[in-house]
């Protein structure tokens, strides 16, 4: 049944469909598209609806807004957000950690202790790479205690690269040159090897986040990087990696998610602590 | 360098191995916050747990663990559970109605069940919050239930939160009968308001 | 200018308070639910929020107990709007750190009235 008074235009997304659009993505994902993002959305709902075999927007919209499974939700999301890694991504949030996170937390530490730092998911390790040189070059009391980084990834291929340590020139393009020169091999303008010993110090593991029996082993973490993983789960998947994090963590523990992310799509369980680089999530003290 | 390895992650045993449902429901009400989050997960293997898990919210102070009791009664998602839910809508704590909202919009199928008895209650607020579960309710009948609360609804509230939620699954055949709602409600600033955002929603101009 | 938070799971509430505030000359951001209001809280700064009860993830009521533990934030002036009309609904809010709540629908000119205020602007 056609639902709309004048038969919608073939590959043209009128101006209350998009409205309808992104009022339903901003329910979903607290993503809000500006105006000017307008011909990038059009372009990609355009595209799944002819993958999908929709010719209407409103009957494309029916079959998203309905569909138990989310699955075309979550399609969607996957298009509608860029995500690239690379050395020093967000950096505000290292900053933070260094200069603000890591002094509450060991307020709560002797020295001597382990701090615990969980990064997932590594995908190709550049996150978790990032957190071992920022904490080597900036934290002023990196010789105070002891730093463990866990890095965990559902996917096998992504967890070799990291145990490689094998980056081009795009990945570590906001490295400044001095940290390429003294942690880094160049093998060639466009292929650079991250040391040895910064390659042993990170633990990688393979996770699958879903899974208790696997999860459950994750304890006593001080701080998690969780950044632009959540944002591609469904609402039931997101609340059950709160609930990970949420054991994983110490009491006044820390979660960093992905700048675009907000935990107000995720969990009620955390308080919103701002510093003076950038909002983290912390698990109440007891 | 302080950057250290860890040992290979230790599986940790879990604090209530092999417990019975029994020993589960005791735990529930224990004394360690953790402990009755661990019981409030691991008891949806047994039948009664639902009963057992609504026992334990009316007296669970601790957020975290009746998030946990949420989740497991999400994840059980039976027919008791619906009916437990709607209980619980009509209590006065407003984060336990918002999170019992939020499970039922996960359980469609028997949600559908029970949805018109919600839309009717004597409780002007339980029919908002009705229509709060349609808001992400994944059913197709959705459009169909809001517009039915268009034709008989008196309160205004009732009525106005059913014509937002319109906004986004309103079909040009609703149109009508919401325009009429401005004649029924004629002083209704927001109502009108919402009214237009709607019709230019469901018709593009 | 004066900034209102806008804190409401309800996208036409939202609009509709939209254009009554900007109708007085507030500049509006919005939140659809306490835990969003919070990290918006954090981040920009306003003279004003005006906070929906029924809300997932984070009610009204919550949202407003953790502006008043806040150092940066307990001043701030809190408006609150329900469909709850009994006392004990009211009781709630004052009793978590409202300055005034209303019952909705709420009446445009009051609410405007109230909003200039109580957030220091004088029309």
């Amino acid at each position: 049944m056609t639902t709309s008074g004048k038969k919608s235009e073939a590959g043209v997304i009128r101006d209350n469909e998009f409205v309808r659009f992104c009022e339903f993505f901003y329910r979903k994902t607290g993503i809000c598209f500006e105006k000017n993002k307008r011909y990038f959305v059009d372009k990609r709902l355009l595209k799944r609806m002819q993958e999908t075999g929709h010719e209407s927007f409103s009957s494309y919209f029916t079959a998203l807004r309905f569909q138990s499974s989310g699955e075309e939700v979550q399609e969607l999301i996957n298009i509608m957000t860029v995500n690239e890694t690379y050395f020093f991504r967000e950096e505000y949030q290292f900053e933070c950690l260094v200069e603000s996170v890591l002094n509450d937390v060991v307020k709560n530490k002797k020295l001597g202790d382990i701090i615990r730092i969980w990064s997932i998911p590594s995908s190709t390790g550049e996150e978790p790479y990032s957190i071992a040189l920022y904490l080597l070059e900036h934290w002023d009391k990196i010789n105070d205690y002891d730093v463990e980084i866990i890095s965990s990834d559902i996917d096998t291929k992504a967890l070799k690269k990291c145990k490689a340590g094998v980056y081009n020139a795009r990945s570590v393009k906001s490295l400044p040159k001095s940290l390429l020169e003294r942690y880094f091999k160049e093998h060639s303008c466009d292929s650079f090897e991250i040391d040895i010993d910064i390659r042993d110090a990170i633990d990688f593991t393979h996770v699958n986040l879903s899974d208790p029996a696997q999860t459950d082993s994750y304890r006593d973490i001080d701080v998690v990087f969780c950044r632009n993983l959540l944002i591609y789960f469904d609402n039931a998947s997101r609340r059950l990696v709160g609930d990970v994090f949420f054991d994983a963590l110490n009491p006044g523990g820390f979660i960093f998610l992905g700048h675009s992310e907000s935990m107000s799509r995720i969990s009620s369980l955390y308080k919103v602590k701002k510093f003076p680089k950038a909002i983290a999530y912390q698990k109440p003290l007891l | 360098m302080a950057l250290i390895k860890t040992k290979k992650v230790e599986l940790v045993d879990s604090p209530l191995p092999n417990n019975t449902f029994e020993e589960l429901k005791v735990h529930l009400g224990g004394p360690d916050v953790n402990i009755r989050r661990r019981s409030a997960r691991d008891i949806v293997l047994f039948d009664g747990a639902a009963q057992a898990l609504f026992a334990a919210l009316e007296k669970e102070q601790e957020s975290a663990v009746i998030e946990t009791i949420f989740s497991t009664l999400q994840a059980i998602g039976s027919d008791e559970v619906v009916k437990g839910l709607m209980h619980v809508l009509r209590s006065e704590n407003a984060a336990q109605r918002n999170r019992a909202i939020e499970v039922l919009q996960t359980l469609p199928d028997i949600v559908s069940l029970y949805i018109i008895e919600l839309l009717n209650d004597i409780d002007s607020d339980v029919r908002i919050f009705a229509i709060d579960i349609l808001q992400v309710l994944a059913h197709p009948d959705t459009p169909k239930w809001l517009f039915s609360v268009l034709k008989d609804e008196t309160h205004v509230n009732v009525v106005a939160s059913a014509v937002d939620r319109l906004a986004e699954v309103g079909t040009i055949d609703m149109m009508d009968e919401i325009i009429s709602l401005k004649n029924r409600f004629p002083n209704e600033h927001y109502l009108h308001f919402a009214i237009d955002i709607a019709l230019t929603r469901i018709k593009g101009h | 200018m004066k900034r209102i938070l806008i804190v409401d799971d309800a996208m036409t509430v939202r609009m509709y308070h939209r254009q009554l505030m900007e109708s007085i000359g507030f500049e509006v951001d919005e939140a659809d639910n306490g835990i969003e209001a919070l990290e918006k809280s954090m981040t920009a700064s306003y003279d004003l929020f005006l906070v929906d009860v029924n809300m997932p993830k984070m009610d009204g009521y919550r949202f407003v107990e953790e502006i008043r533990q806040n150092k940066d934030l307990m001043a701030m002036p809190v408006i609150m709007v329900s469909t709850e009309a009994e006392d004990k609904d009211k009781d709630k809010a004052y009793l978590a750190g409202a300055n005034y709540y209303f019952v909705k629908p709420v009446k445009p000119d009051e609410l405007k009235e109230y909003v200039s205020l109580l957030s220091g602007e004088y029309i």
